[in-house]
């Protein structure tokens, strides 16, 4: 997601492409988009192990397994887009979207989603 | 004036019936012969009493009955304009009716070939059929005469009636479904449960460790916003455990507007912030 990335240093005999990545990232990226960052690693684990739960375990009120399943994808998607026009580096892509103006969305779209996801879950 | 006109027609319908003379037959004769033209059994028919013994055909036997129909006043033979044969099973209450053939002077005779049944005899059991005679006319009264007890050979029974089933008590319908679905064990929920406080943990570690600030956002500016989206958070809940869709709706229409104002004003100022003064 970040448009800028350091090229990976010259092949050093301990650095594997993935440190020199995590490295990359970790230095390049603001505090802010690693805020995003952490909120979407939190809803993809948490869709994984309620996803584990369906098959594993029951799919019974399939509605709540549904509303719970649901509210992760769509809050990643949400948490998503706010991160790519949030993000600098993108500027020329969002030119008519201020980042104020994709939090303002963000929110919305947060409180709707939330809205229907209680509808669901019964 | 429609009652003294029908006053007058039954008036004179009772004229005419009473100078109209009344059917009755004359010599009526029954004679049942076997295949090969024996007479088996040959009698006259009173009008008043049926034979003591009823008629018994077999399969090949052949029935006649002549008789001649008359005026009861003067003997003048007459040819009524129905005259019509019933074959009624008591029991099985089957029934069939066939004309009979009257010449102009008053002549009739029928013949009943086993060997050869007429359409118009009912379905037969071993019950005797009460055989009698309609006559009926445009000008005379009618006049229908019991004769005798018929046994013939049983016939098939008759086919039932494609919805006879619907006329009876049906059969009752037991219904089975689906065995209710059952909630896992409670252990193994309260597991994945607690399996899914993991993911916060590691979000608060993240956080923690990248530690984001949030400058400003005890200022007049921003915190009206933050408590605005808080307090819809907090409308959203409510709705689950509490409200109807209706109210939740009202509620967050009413709660939109103050919203919308204070995050007008927010974003405003983040992003004079940003832009203006010293960028963020």
């Amino acid at each position: 997601m970040p448009a800028t990335k350091t090229a990976p240093p010259a092949k050093q005999s301990q650095a594997s492409p993935l440190i020199s990545l995590w490295n990359a990232y970790n230095e390049s990226t603001s505090t802010r988009l690693k805020t995003i960052d952490a909120f979407l690693v939190f809803l993809m684990l948490s869709g994984i192990i309620q996803f584990l739960y369906c098959i594993l375990v029951s799919n019974f009120p399939f509605n709540a397994f549904l509303a719970g399943f649901g509210s992760c994808v769509g809050q990643f998607v949400l948490a998503a887009s706010l991160r790519s026009q949030v993000n600098p580096a993108n500027r020329s892509e969002f030119k008519e979207v201020s980042p104020e103006r994709a939090f303002a969305d963000f929110a919305l779209g947060s409180i709707v989603l939330h809205f229907f996801v209680y509808n669901f879950l019964g | 004036m429609a009652v003294g006109a029908f006053s007058w027609i039954v008036f004179a319908l009772f004229a005419v019936a009473a100078q109209a003379a009344t059917l009755t037959l004359q010599s009526p004769r029954f004679t049942i012969s076997a295949s090969d033209a024996s007479q088996l059994r040959s009698e006259p028919l009173s009008l008043a009493h049926k034979p003591t013994t009823p008629l018994s055909l077999g399969a090949t036997d052949v029935l006649k009955l002549t008789f001649q129909v008359v005026d009861k006043d003067d003997g003048k033979g007459i040819q009524p304009h129905q005259t019509f044969l019933r074959f009624y099973d008591e029991v099985s209450g089957e029934e069939g009716i066939q004309p009979v053939k009257v010449t102009p002077g008053g002549k009739a005779k029928f013949e009943l070939n086993m060997a050869r049944p007429p359409a118009s005899l009912p379905p037969t059991t071993t019950d005797p059929l009460k055989v009698s005679l309609y006559l009926g006319s445009f000008v005379h009264p009618p006049v229908q005469y019991e004769l005798f007890d018929l046994i013939v050979p049983p016939s098939q029974p008759p086919a039932q009636h494609p919805e006879e089933a619907s006329f009876h008590v049906r059969p009752e319908i037991h219904h089975t479904f689906r065995p209710e679905q059952k909630l896992p064990p409670k252990v193994i929920s309260a597991f994945f449960a607690a399996l899914l406080a993991a993911p916060w943990v590691v979000l608060l570690g993240l956080w923690s460790h990248i530690g984001p600030q949030i400058p400003h956002l005890l200022s007049p500016s921003i915190l009206p916003f933050v408590a605005t989206l808080a307090a819809f958070e907090a409308l959203l809940v409510w709705y689950w455990v509490a409200l109807r869709l209706g109210q939740v709706l009202l509620y967050g229409a009413i709660l939109s507007i103050p919203t919308a104002l204070a995050g007008k004003r927010a974003l405003a100022a983040l992003g004079d912030r940003r832009t203006g003064k010293s960028s963020k």
